[in-house]
C-alpha cells in the first residue's frame, strides 16, 4: 500500500485521499455503515476531518469554550462563514444558560461574545427577543434529551456552513456523477429520450432518437399544404392548405394517422390553425380569411368571428380554452380578444397599431407576443401590462413558443431562425443557419424532450433540424419535390415529426428503420 | 397673514372664562400651590373634587417621569381601580418603563427576570411583539445608551408616558383629558390655517382675474 499513487485518473487529476474520502461518504450515505468505517481503517482516510471530530466531540458535549477556540483556529474560512458558524454556536450556548437557568453567564454571551461577530443588529435582537418565546415554551422544563438533539441539530448545521476539507458537501459522489453524467447529455446532439443513462459506458445517443425518415405520406390536400400542427396531447394532426380547407388527422397506437374530419366552410387559402389547450377545439383562418372555431370531435364549424371584412392572419388560445385572441394584417382591426361565442373581450386596434403577422400566447398565459410590421417583436406581460419590444434587422415571416413557456423562435427572410427567452434575459439571440428562406412564409417549431430540437421548412425541398445548443443543423430531411412551408413536432411522440410543403403532401417523419420500408401514401 | 387688532378689539372677553381656562390648565398639570394661590387672589370657586386627586396624579407623574414605574402602577391602581387592566396599552408602557429604568441601572438579569415575569404574556399579541423586541434588545449591549434603542431611556420618552397616563387618569375620573388652554391653541392654529389657504385662494384668483381683463379676455 505504501507505493500506490497518490493520484488517480490517466490524467492525474484526481487526488487518491480526496476520491476515497468521497466513497466512504457515499457509503455512509446509503446506509452501509460497516463497509463505510471498515474502508476508512483499511485506507487510513477519515471520512470527518480532524478539525470537524473535534468540533463534534466538543458540541455534543457541551465544552463551548473549546469549540470556540477550535472555530478560531480553522484556517482558510471565510469571515462571514466563521462569524455565522460562531454565531450558531453562541445561540445554543445562550439558549442551554437561559435552560439551566444562567441569567448572567446568558446575559454575558449576548452582551460580549455576540457582538464580535459583528451580525446585523436585526439579528442579535432577534436573539435577544428569543429570551421571551423560550420563556413562553417554558424552557426550563427542557430535559437532557432535547438539548442533546438541538447540539446534534447544531452539528448537522455546522457540517453545511464549513467549507471543504473540513467538511464534504452532502452527497458529493452522486454530484459529481451526476454532473458528469449532464455533461454528457448535454453533449450528445441526438439525446431525445427520458430513460435513464447508463453508468457503465458513456452517453452517445444515434440518429435513431430522432425522425429522420419518412415514415407516410399524406396526399388528400388538392394544392399547398401551408400549415400543420400537433394537437397538445399528440393524437391529432391538424393541416390547411390554399385548396381552401382544413384537415384533422389521428394518430393511431402504431403511429400511422387516418383522416378524421375535413373542414370545408373558407372560401380562400386557409394559412393558419390552432388547437385549444384542451384539444377539443380548432381554430381556422387565413390572410384573406375569417377566423372559425370547430368541434373537433364532431368536424362542425361552432362559430364564425366577425363579418367577412374582419380577416385574419393569425390567432391563439389562452390556456382555460375559452378565450382566444387573433391578429389581423389591417391596422383597424389590429388584435382582439374573443370568448367562444364571439364576444370581443378586448381590443388592440387604432391608427397608429401596424399590422400583425403572427401572435401567440405563452401555455402559461401570461405573455402574448406579437410580430408587427415586418420586424418588430413585442412581448405583453398579460398580468402587469409591462411590455418589451425587440427589433430584428430583417423580415420575420413567423413565430412559435416553446412549450415551457420559456423560450421562442422567429424565422427570418435572411435565412436565420432567432431563438430568445421570453423574460427578456438575454442580450442577444441564438442564430440558427443553413436552411433556405428568402421568398415565403416558412415556419419552424421547438420539439423532442425538454424542446432541445427545433426544425424547419425551407424553400430548397428540405426539413431542416438543430440541436438547440448548435447553429449548424444536425440533420437535413428530403423528401419534399417544393417548398416546405411548416413542420411540427409531436409533443406527446418525440421520434414524430410532420412537415406540410408546396408538393400538396404532408410527410410524417420518423427514426431510420435498418430494414427500409416504403412509406405508406395516405389520401382518404 | 396678520389681522388688524381693530377687527377684535371690541369683542368683550368675560373674566370668569380666562380664569377657568387658567385654572384648567394648573389643575391638569398639578400645580396644586399655584392653584390655592390663584384662587386666593380671583376669589373663585374651589373645585374641591378636582383638587383632592392633583396630589395623587402629581405623584403619580412624577413617579412615571422618574422611572419608577411599579410606584406609578401602585398609585395608578389605588387612584383609579381597573384602569390599568382596561387600559393595556398603557399597562404595557409604565412596566416597560420599569424595565427600561432597571437596563439603565445595569441590572440587567433582575431586568431579565422582569421581562420573563411581567413581559412575556403581551407577546401573545402581535401590536406588542415589535415593542417588545425594541425593548429586549437593550440586554444585548453592555451599554443600552449606545444602542439603536436609546431613544428608549430618554426623558422625553418617559414624559410621553407620564403624559398618557395622566390623560388616562383624568378620563377615568371624567375629567377633559385635555385643558382648554391646548384646545384653543390648536382650534387657533387650524383656524389660521384654514383662513391662510382661503386667502392665498382670493389672491390668486384676483390675480387672475386682473390677467384676463389686461389682455381684454372674457371669462366665461
Amino acid at each position: 500500500m505504501e507505493n500506490s499513487p497518490t493520484t488517480l485518473g490517466s490524467k492525474g487529476l484526481i487526488k487518491k485521499h480526496e476520491f476515497l474520502r468521497v466513497i466512504i461518504q457515499c457509503l455512509y450515505s446509503l446506509g452501509y455503515k460497516k463497509s463505510a468505517s471498515c474502508l476508512e481503517i483499511e485506507s487510513g482516510v477519515r471520512y470527518k476531518s480532524v478539525e470537524f471530530d473535534l468540533l463534534e466531540s466538543q458540541i455534543l458535549n457541551g465544552d463551548w469554550d473549546d469549540c470556540i477556540d477550535t472555530l478560531n483556529k480553522i484556517k482558510d474560512v471565510k469571515d462571514d462563514t466563521r462569524s455565522s458558524v460562531l454565531f450558531l454556536v453562541f445561540k445554543q450556548c445562550f439558549l442551554e444558560y437561559l435552560n439551566r437557568g444562567d441569567d448572567s453567564l446568558a446575559l454575558s454571551v449576548l452582551q460580549k461574545r455576540v457582538p464580535t461577530l459583528h451580525m446585523s443588529n436585526e439579528t442579535v435582537h432577534k436573539l435577544a427577543y428569543n429570551i421571551l418565546a423560550l420563556k413562553e415554551m417554558e424552557l426550563g422544563k427542557l430535559d437532557e434529551d432535547v438539548i442533546s438533539e438541538l447540539r446534534k441539530r447544531l452539528v448537522m448545521e455546522l457540517g453545511k456552513q464549513l467549507p471543504p476539507p473540513i467538511v464534504l458537501p452532502e452527497r458529493r459522489l452522486e454530484h459529481l456523477v451526476e454532473t458528469s453524467v449532464t455533461a454528457q447529455i448535454d453533449s450528445c446532439i441526438y439525446h431525445n429520450s427520458q430513460d435513464a443513462v447508463l453508468l457503465y459506458e458513456d452517453h452517445c445517443c444515434g440518429r435513431d432518437q430522432i425522425p429522420t425518415e419518412t415514415v407516410q405520406i399524406l396526399t388528400a390536400h388538392s394544392n399547398e399544404v401551408w400549415f400543420i400542427q400537433f394537437s397538445n396531447n399528440g393524437e391529432y394532426l391538424a393541416s390547411s392548405s390554399s385548396d381552401c380547407t382544413a384537415i384533422i388527422w389521428k394518430v393511431m397506437d402504431n403511429d400511422k394517422l387516418t383522416m378524421k374530419h375535413v373542414l370545408r366552410s373558407h372560401q380562400n387559402p386557409v394559412s393558419f390553425v390552432a388547437w385549444s389547450p384542451d384539444d377539443t377545439k380548432l381554430l381556422t383562418c387565413g390572410n384573406l380569411e375569417v377566423l372559425k372555431l370547430w368541434d373537433v370531435e364532431t368536424g362542425t364549424c361552432k362559430h364564425t368571428f366577425g363579418d367577412h371584412g374582419f380577416t385574419v392572419s393569425s390567432c391563439a388560445w389562452f390556456p382555460d380554452s375559452k378565450r382566444i385572441v387573433c391578429g389581423s394584417s389591417d391596422p383597424e382591426k389590429g388584435i382582439c380578444m374573443w370568448d367562444c361565442d364571439g364576444n370581443e373581450m378586448k381590443a388592440w386596434r387604432g391608427m397608429r397599431m401596424p399590422k400583425v403577422l403572427d401572435l401567440a400566447v405563452t401555455s402559461d398565459g401570461e405573455n402574448l407576443i406579437s410580430i408587427f410590421s415586418d420586424k418588430e417583436i413585442r412581448i405583453l406581460n398579460l398580468r402587469t401590462n409591462a411590455e418589451q419590444v425587440i427589433f430584428e434587422e430583417h423580415s420575420i415571416t413567423s413565430l412559435s413558443v416553446s412549450i415551457d413557456s420559456k423560450f421562442f423562435i422567429v424565422n427570418l427572410n435572411s435565412q436565420e431562425i432567432h431563438l430568445r427567452d421570453v423574460a427578456g434575459k438575454w442580450a442577444k439571440p441564438l442564430k440558427y443557419t443553413g436552411h433556405k428562406q428568402n421568398k415565403y412564409v416558412i415556419r419552424s417549431c421547438f420539439g423532442g424532450i425538454n424542446s432541445m430540437f427545433i426544425a424547419s421548412g425551407s424553400e430548397n425541398t428540405q426539413v431542416y433540424i438543430w440541436n438547440r445548443q448548435s447553429s449548424t443543423p444536425i440533420e437535413v430531411l428530403s423528401g419534399h419535390s417544393m417548398t416546405v412551408n411548416s413542420v411540427s413536432w409531436n409533443p406527446k411522440r418525440p421520434l414524430m415529426l410532420a412537415s406540410a410543403s408546396d408538393d400538396h403532401t404532408i410527410r410524417i417523419w420518423g427514426p431510420s428503420q435498418s430494414n427500409k420500408i416504403q412509406p405508406a401514401e395516405t389520401s382518404t | 397673514m396678520d389681522v388688524d387688532p381693530r377687527l377684535y378689539e371690541q369683542i368683550a372677553v368675560n373674566d370668569n372664562d380666562i380664569h377657568n381656562i387658567i385654572m384648567s390648565y394648573l389643575v391638569h398639570n398639578c400645580f396644586k400651590e399655584t392653584v390655592e394661590s390663584f384662587i386666593a387672589c380671583t376669589g373663585m370657586k374651589q373645585p374641591s373634587d378636582y383638587l383632592e386627586d392633583m396630589e395623587k396624579r402629581k405623584r403619580i407623574y412624577q413617579f412615571a417621569l422618574e422611572g419608577n414605574a411599579l410606584k406609578a402602577i401602585e398609585l395608578t391602581e389605588q387612584l383609579a381601580t381597573n384602569l390599568l387592566e382596561k387600559n393595556k396599552d398603557l399597562h404595557f408602557d409604565l412596566l416597560s418603563l420599569h424595565f427600561v429604568e432597571l437596563v439603565c441601572s445595569r441590572k440587567c438579569t433582575e431586568a431579565l427576570e422582569f421581562a420573563q415575569m411581567k413581559l412575556t404574556p403581551f407577546g401573545k399579541e402581535q401590536k406588542y411583539v415589535e415593542k417588545l423586541e425594541d425593548f429586549m434588545a437593550l440586554l444585548a449591549y453592555e451599554e443600552p445608551e449606545k444602542s439603536p434603542m436609546f431613544h428608549l431611556l430618554s426623558l422625553e420618552y418617559r414624559q410621553h408616558v407620564a403624559e398618557s397616563l395622566n390623560r388616562a387618569i383624568l378620563a377615568h375620573g371624567n375629567h377633559p383629558t385635555y385643558t382648554a388652554m391646548e384646545r384653543l391653541i390648536q382650534q387657533t392654529t387650524v383656524v389660521r390655517q384654514c383662513l391662510n389657504q382661503e386667502h392665498a385662494k382670493v389672491i390668486h384668483q384676483t390675480f387672475c382675474h386682473e390677467y384676463l381683463v389686461q389682455r381684454n379676455i372674457k371669462l366665461h
